[in-house]
């Protein structure tokens, strides 16, 4: 059987991972075999024959949120076959909620200009106040939350243009 | 009278705390919970647990009359606060009086008076103690604060009158953005405390905030047990807390412990309370000064109880029902180092953004010398409603330095995934030089974290390719197949997938 590859992305970081027919993994283009075992749900040890270090891992297999000493990574995993670019999703110049929240004030009206750093709407979730910034310089073309209003993450509350 | 039946009118690492003192002394401890949390772990720990209604605190965790008549429905005869929601409510305190419930936590007019920072002032002068300048405008108007802060003396701190934790804190240099702050302080203290009034206070620059830890009773005993320094602070809210604190020398702690017992004995204070402190400069003519005093438990009592060996909740209880404290003075001795890291979820990445969601992942290290109080599980929601405390994380060791590294090496073995937490910050200020010399104050954090954060990206993780290999193996979807809910069991079968064998 040929070996599988895949390619891991953090960020702008990507690297080569291959396994092959005895399941052990090569990591970029390093002279390490990596043996990888499940010890319970979420929870690995991965050994180079010499290191050995328990790793944990949640999430989809194409995007992993894995667990070592301290530290969280957060992998895009494509299979090299069927590698695609993704489009990106979010129009630039939609302003969404971070997380959910509610909406406490509303700062501008439709077609006031804006300058870049300048408080648009302040979202408050947790007992903090989160205020959401103009990214750059522009005018305001539509509002789409009120005062008041409990919005979710990622949804839609003011277009810039 | 001894207490038999405990409601815990709380929820999180605290309710499960003393749903753990109860369970230690044969008390019945009896929950509440909001409709998000009817699954969460102080609601499924405690002996029985009542709904009181939807997420928001308003409707539920500050209902003082639904409190009141779950207390009674099930016969409790006490309530303990815990900190946060009402603990610091004396409407609440009194409302438990009326019907017939032992509060657990100080008399309604005590609340009362240390609740407003201007008679907690009197009180604290009266009792010989120095205080920063400040003052509570009786016209609340945005001109007259506005005054008030000029005859104070820029820069200043708004405050909340009616509480602390640092909700609706504001540090303004000069009159520019005082508006923009005074609107922010007086919404976050309204929607915190349910009143906006505002405090104006001269703010020391570049202080340690050390607290004391102080206990009163019936019987006239008034206690302090040492000091907490809870100088790491991210815009007012505490992150890291120890004792003892790095700036203090045995006279300083004497001074300023007697300082507090002698407050409680003036004021005649009874159960748990804080005095807290601005420290300014170190050694034994440090100057300090009373900020406020905190009639309830604190989220970092757990320091105090890690080098005393004490108990505070279990005294609570004890002096609730009317005993003598279990201790003297001077059997209080203080012994090694703890030091105490809160883990918050929210991602430093982003400006520490609170996070909500599942947490696919939860695993809390187990060691020598580690406690960990926490109120979360695996499988559990975190939600935007509440606090996003998630777990508190005590380190005790004979010194300081080993102290710090139990704390880090403990960070470094809590699994937690699905929610972004500020556990690598945390490594990153314990490994800081200046945090490790004890060379603090409160701006530390604030000065500090852009500079911490940008250097923690840049160290190149070691062993990625550990991670990579297990992110390309591990079996399919991970972390989903957690506890269930009420309306789907869960399916003890899907425990079993990815274990060896």
């Amino acid at each position: 059987m040929a070996p599988k590859r895949f390619t891991v992305r953090e960020g702008t970081d990507s690297r080569t991972v291959e396994v092959d027919a005895g399941g052990q993994v090569t990591v970029g283009d390093s002279d390490r075999r990596l043996a990888v075992t499940g010890l319970d749900r979420a929870e690995y040890e991965v050994s180079d024959g010499v290191r050995r270090r328990r790793v944990f891992v949640a999430g989809p297999p194409d995007a992993r949120e894995v667990f070592l000493d301290g530290r969280v990574f957060r992998f895009e995993v494509t299979s090299t076959d069927q590698r695609r670019r993704k489009s990106s999703a979010a129009h630039a110049d939609t302003m969404t909620a971070p997380m959910p929240g509610t909406v406490v004030k509303v700062l501008v009206e439709p077609g006031q200009q804006v300058r870049r750093g300048d408080i648009l709407i302040k979202l408050e979730a947790m007992k903090m106040e989160l205020p959401v910034r103009a990214p750059h310089d522009g005018s305001v073309k539509a509002i789409h939350c009120k005062e008041g209003e409990l919005v979710q993450a990622g949804v839609r509350l003011l277009d810039l243009s | 009278m001894a207490i038999r039946r405990l409601l815990i009118a709380n929820r999180g690492e605290i309710a499960v705390r003393i749903i753990r003192a109860c369970r230690e002394m044969g008390i019945e401890s009896v929950a509440v919970y909001s409709d998000v949390d009817a699954e969460a772990p102080h609601a499924r720990l405690a002996d029985m647990a009542l709904p009181i209604g939807p997420a928001p605190a308003l409707e539920s965790y500050l209902a003082i009359g639904k409190l009141i008549d779950a207390a009674k429905s099930t016969a409790c005869d006490a309530i303990h606060p815990g900190y946060g929601f009402l603990a610091e409510n004396s409407a609440f305190a009194a409302a438990c009086r009326e019907a017939g419930v032992t509060f657990v936590g100080p008399s309604p007019a005590l609340i009362d008076l240390m609740g407003s920072k201007t008679t907690a002032r009197d009180a604290a002068r009266a009792a010989g103690l120095p205080v920063v300048p400040g003052v509570t405008p009786s016209d609340q108007s945005n001109a007259a604060i506005e005054r008030a802060a000029r005859e104070v003396g820029f820069p200043v701190l708004l405050k909340a009158a009616a509480g602390g934790g640092g909700k609706g804190m504001r540090l303004v240099t000069d009159a520019n953005g005082l508006d923009e702050a005074i609107d922010a302080a007086r919404r976050e203290a309204q929607s915190a405390f349910g009143d906006g009034t505002l405090y104006i206070e001269s703010a020391i620059e570049r202080p340690r905030h050390v607290e004391i830890q102080v206990f009163g009773d019936t019987h006239g005993r008034a206690v302090h047990l040492f000091e907490r320094d809870c100088s790491v602070q991210r815009r007012h809210q505490k992150v890291i807390e120890e004792s003892p604190s790095p700036a203090l020398t045995p006279a300083l702690r004497a001074r300023m412990g007697d300082a507090a017992a002698s407050l409680v004995r003036s004021v005649g204070y009874r159960n748990a309370g804080t005095v807290e402190f601005l420290l300014e400069g170190s050694g034994d003519d440090a100057r300090f000064y009373f900020l406020e005093m905190n009639t309830r438990l604190q989220v970092e009592h757990p320091v105090t109880e890690a080098i005393t060996g004490v108990d505070l909740v279990r005294a609570q209880l004890l002096e609730a029902a009317g005993e003598m404290l279990p201790w003297t003075q001077a059997q209080l001795t203080l012994r090694g180092h703890a030091i105490e890291c809160r883990v918050y979820a929210e991602d430093p990445a982003a400006g520490f953004m609170p996070q909500a969601g599942r947490l696919l992942c939860y695993r809390e290290p187990a060691m020598p010398g580690i406690r960990i109080d926490s109120g979360v599980a695996e499988g559990g929601e975190v939600s935007v409603f509440y606090d996003p405390l998630l777990a508190k994380l005590v380190a005790s060791g004979e010194t300081r330095a080993a102290a710090i590294d139990r704390a880090a090496a403990a960070l470094r073995d809590f699994a937690i995934l699905g929610i972004r937490t500020n556990i690598p910050f945390l490594l990153d200020v314990l490994a800081d030089p200046r945090f490790r010399d004890g060379n603090i104050h409160t701006r530390f954090l604030d000065e500090e974290t852009a500079r911490l954060v940008e250097a923690s990206r840049a160290v190149p993780p070691p062993d990625e390719a550990f991670a990579a290999a297990v992110a390309v193996l591990a079996g399919p979807s991970t972390g989903d197949q957690g506890r269930g809910t009420r309306d789907q069991p869960r399916d003890p079968w899907a425990m079993l997938n990815g274990w060896r064998n």
